[in-house]
């Protein structure tokens, strides 16, 4: 009897858990069978790793961040789909005086956030002086060098000390993203270190872009949505974008393929390559590249610190061989500054092994086993560190130099090398803006070169070619002591450039998908395609 | 019996569970503390600064910010005063806040451990349901066909790697067959629903949103079918061993002897004969579902435990590092009490002291 009541009352348990699910209907506004058809507006769904961490821009400096900022969050200056040789009008127009020290920005009139408030000079005081206010900040670095004033409501002059002609790039950084001040301030946003806005900024978007936020979620999506009071010249094309944290690109390349997501940004170039059928593939060289270095500091490398054991590694390596591992889009470093950005060289290092054993003579290598260490756990464009170290190792066997690998975590090998205490190590370097001056850190004392033990003394004319180059008051000149840095470099520099990995994107039915090392892709310019 | 005596047994079994409970709960908190002082050692000893793991290159060289960054996250500070802050904010609920995100830990867990414990409770339902039946019935045919066809089927789900399993199987049956829905825990046309529990199943029948019931559940299948399988080999050798051990007892015997029918030997006498060392096994397997499926969580982009522990991981987040080992070290204190706790019950033989 009592078996009975028990199975009656579970039979009577689910029939009402189901009555309940299926007779309230689905409430959510949002919650509708919607197919995503991109064609009609409708759904972007975009598929990516991570790497958010915070919807303020002022507090952001991570590639997801930039992405989802980007089109809710407008800048003074802006980059035109993937060409960043020279920032283009965004909010407002700039004018710079002869000396480079003085940048006036003009803003259009009219322009609305999206509580349809007008923006002007006062919004781009907060904006600034709230990031320079935020020491804590990832992106506080990009303004410790500038000041800011108000000249009218419409108008605004960012000065410096020194010539500054970086200064365009740095504003395009979606952390130079203008925010609404009112509402911002009335939020808890100050221009000092007391700022507790970022909870707030969170769920709620206060720019002036073609989109805002609908939700935000660090681990899971972000979904933007049209907003209704834009007033620019590059109106919302879909409806809802959703981008989505996926982080294992066969997981995104399997969505693509199965229909359930439009644009996946992270795959590999073997992954692009095993593509077929109706879908785009916008694969190039990147932004970051791939190096080794030889330390130049005696206390490290001892009787083998000169220039001559690095170029004698920089000819004895087949790069061809490397690209191999690279796959589709990936080009050869051809010196410290990527090919996209004004400056880098045209052509690489061919290996030559006569001039490799020359070198390696004169650097008084006696066949000892050099310790090359890496991140192992953060491949670049789908280039994995430890494939591409083992091809350095056999291939530096076969010119005599012997290497041993000492992988680690990035989390831990990043010591050594910001320390300066690793003998031979691989990195990676990206840019901190889309500018060149972000390459000139390899210089004998800058960042890079210190980490290389290289001080300005063992190399006093390329320390001075980083001089030029930082100080140029003329675009062309400018660029031309950026090749030359650049060509010095390959000449005598204790570094050797291997790779630029490609960025890898897979769409289907999208328009408009062009990388960009700023915002890898500008999602307001997307479009259904035609 | 008398009746004096099965009260006096009644009453001393009544004190003695409360008593129980008690002394495994001081026995836990300090075995968390243990967990803690672990945990947190472990993090300090580890070689690398987290601070300049967390910030890019630009940050990195800027004083100020480096400054900043240590001053908010105590690490200007001398490690057992670290710790007496972390153990102070412990007491008050506070689990630190991540370096990585700026956010409380207690927050950011709140969000990953429920979608880990849908998953993994789904998991353990299914998985525990489909053993039952397959290792009942390789028991009663020790040796026969049915018994060596269940004892391979549950080699084979040992045997599969479970990250190759959940690649092979999204892509069949969502990107051949079309029958499974993409990754993530819900359709990116869909919302999440509010939230009560974060079990997503839970919260949509709470707000009665059909759709997003229907496409919860049908997100939830392919990695409960995956995770379950290597669960239902296991579970699967063990209750044939078991119930293999209790129909040899003299007990059963005697049931069969009085002519009790098969579904009530199995039922009533058998499988609660059998249940003890199920019950270990299963305690043991869902600690490892809800600790150890980041790999599976990575593949269906399912935002889960694992992922946040990886991510914590790889990017030195101590905070958000220590927040799982400590949620890990509850899950399984728990786990462990409720099983022993279910020790008593199912078997009157084994008595509190």
């Amino acid at each position: 009897m009592a078996t009975r009541f028990s199975r009656r009352a579970v039979a009577l348990g689910i029939v009402g858990a189901l009555a309940l699910t299926s007779c309230s209907g689905g409430n959510s506004s949002n919650n509708s069978n919607n197919d995503g058809d991109s064609t009609s507006g409708g759904t972007l769904v975009v598929d990516t790793a991570f790497s958010l961490e915070t919807g303020d821009p002022g507090r952001n400096y991570v590639p997801t961040g930039n992405t989802i900022l980007r089109p809710i969050y407008e800048t003074l200056l802006t980059f035109e789909g993937g060409d960043e040789s020279e920032p283009v009008p965004g909010l407002a127009t700039m004018e710079v005086n002869d000396e480079a020290t003085e940048f006036t920005f003009t803003l259009d009139e009219g322009r609305t956030f999206s509580d349809g408030s007008v923006v002007d000079a006062d919004d781009v005081m907060f904006s600034f002086e709230r990031l320079m206010g935020m020491e804590a900040s990832k992106a506080n670095h990009l303004v410790v060098d500038i000041d800011i004033e108000k000249i009218d409501t419409q108008t605004v002059m960012i000065s410096t000390d020194e010539p500054y002609l970086q200064l365009p790039a740095i504003v395009t950084n979606p952390a130079l993203g203008i925010l609404n001040s009112e509402v911002v301030i009335e939020n808890g946003g100050t221009t000092d270190d007391t700022d507790a806005a970022e909870e707030f900024l969170n769920g709620t978007s206060v720019g002036s872009g073609p989109y805002q936020l609908d939700s935000f979620n660090l681990t899971t999506q972000v979904v933007l949505v049209p907003n209704p009071e834009y007033n620019g010249d590059q109106p919302a094309q879909y409806d809802r974008i959703v981008v989505r944290n996926v982080t294992e690109a066969a997981t995104q390349l399997t969505n693509l393929r199965g229909g359930d997501s439009h644009l996946a940004l992270d795959l590999s170039g073997d992954q692009v390559a095993q593509l077929e059928g109706d879908f785009d593939i916008n694969a190039g060289p990147g932004a970051q590249q791939i190096f080794l270095f030889v330390n130049q500091s005696d206390e490290v490398s001892g009787d083998l610190a000169n220039p001559k054991l690095a170029e004698a590694i920089r000819y004895a390596l087949d790069y061809d061989a490397l690209l191999e591992l690279s796959g589709e889009g990936a080009s050869q470093a051809t010196g410290v500054i990527p090919p996209m950005f004004p400056g880098a060289l045209d052509g690489g290092i061919e290996q030559d092994l006569d001039r490799a054993a020359a070198a390696l003579e004169e650097s008084g290598y006696d066949g000892s086993t050099l310790t090359l260490r890496f991140p192992n756990d953060q491949p670049i464009g789908g280039v994995d560190f430890t494939t591409l170290a083992e091809r350095v190792q056999s291939q530096l066997a076969e010119a005599d130099i012997n290497i041993e690998l000492a992988p680690a975590p990035f989390a831990t090998e990043i010591d050594p090398y910001v320390n300066g205490t690793a003998e031979f190590a691989m990195w990676y370097w990206g840019p901190d803006f889309a500018d060149s001056s972000s390459f000139l850190p390899f210089g004998p004392s800058e960042t890079v070169g210190t980490r290389a033990g290289w001080p300005a003394e063992a190399a006093p004319e390329i320390a001075d070619l980083v001089t030029q180059a930082r100080n140029a008051t003329d675009v062309d000149e400018r660029e031309q002591a950026f090749a030359e840095f650049a060509t010095a470099l390959q000449e005598e520099g204790p570094f050797i450039p291997l790779i630029v990995p490609a960025r890898s994107f897979a769409s289907s039915g999208v328009d408009g998908v062009n990388y960009n090392s700023n915002w890898t892709i500008d999602l307001a310019e997307l479009t259904p395609a035609q | 019996m008398t009746t004096a005596t099965k009260a006096a047994r009644s009453r001393t079994r009544g004190s003695a569970l409360p008593r129980y409970i008690l002394q495994r709960l001081i026995t836990s908190v300090l075995l968390l503390i243990g967990v803690t002082i672990v945990t947190f050692i472990l993090t300090a000893i580890v070689p690398g600064d987290p601070i300049a793991a967390a910030l890019g290159e630009g940050a990195r060289e800027n004083e100020a910010t480096v400054a900043a960054y240590r001053e908010r996250y105590g690490m200007d500070r001398p490690l057992p005063e670290r710790y007496w802050i972390y153990l102070v904010s412990l007491v008050q609920g506070d689990l630190g806040t991540s370096i990585r995100t700026s956010r409380p830990v207690l927050e950011e867990l709140a969000v990953a451990l429920p979608a880990t414990i849908e998953v993994a409770v789904a998991s353990v339902i299914l998985s525990l349901a489909v053993a039952l039946v397959l290792g009942t019935i390789a028991a009663y045919r020790a040796g026969r066909l049915p018994d060596q066809v269940i004892r391979v089927l549950s080699l084979i789900g040992l045997s599969v790697p479970t990250f190759w399993l959940a690649i092979i199987t999204y892509r069949f049956f969502f990107m051949e067959l079309g029958w499974a829905p993409g990754s993530g825990r819900l359709s990116p046309t869909l919302n999440p629903p509010p939230q009560v529990t974060g079990l997503y199943l839970v919260d949509f029948a709470i707000d009665g949103d059909h759709v997003g019931f229907i496409d919860a559940a049908a997100h939830l299948a392919l990695p409960v079918l995956v995770l379950s399988l290597f669960t239902v080999g296991l579970l699967t050798r063990f209750i044939r061993t078991s119930v293999l051990e209790v129909l040899s007892s003299d007990y059963i015997r005697a049931a069969r002897a009085k002519g009790l029918p098969g579904r009530r030997i199995i039922g009533g006498y058998l499988l609660r004969g059998a249940s003890l060392p199920i019950l270990t096994m299963l305690g043991i397997a869902f600690g490892s579902l809800l600790s150890g499926t980041v790999l599976v969580e990575a593949i269906f982009a399912w935002p889960g435990l694992g992922t946040y522990a990886y991510n914590a991981a790889i990017n030195l987040d101590l905070p958000a590092v220590m927040g799982v080992g400590l949620v890990v070290g509850v899950i399984y204190v728990g786990i462990n009490l409720v099983v022993d706790l279910m020790y008593s019950v199912l078997d009157p033989r084994v008595r509190l002291r």
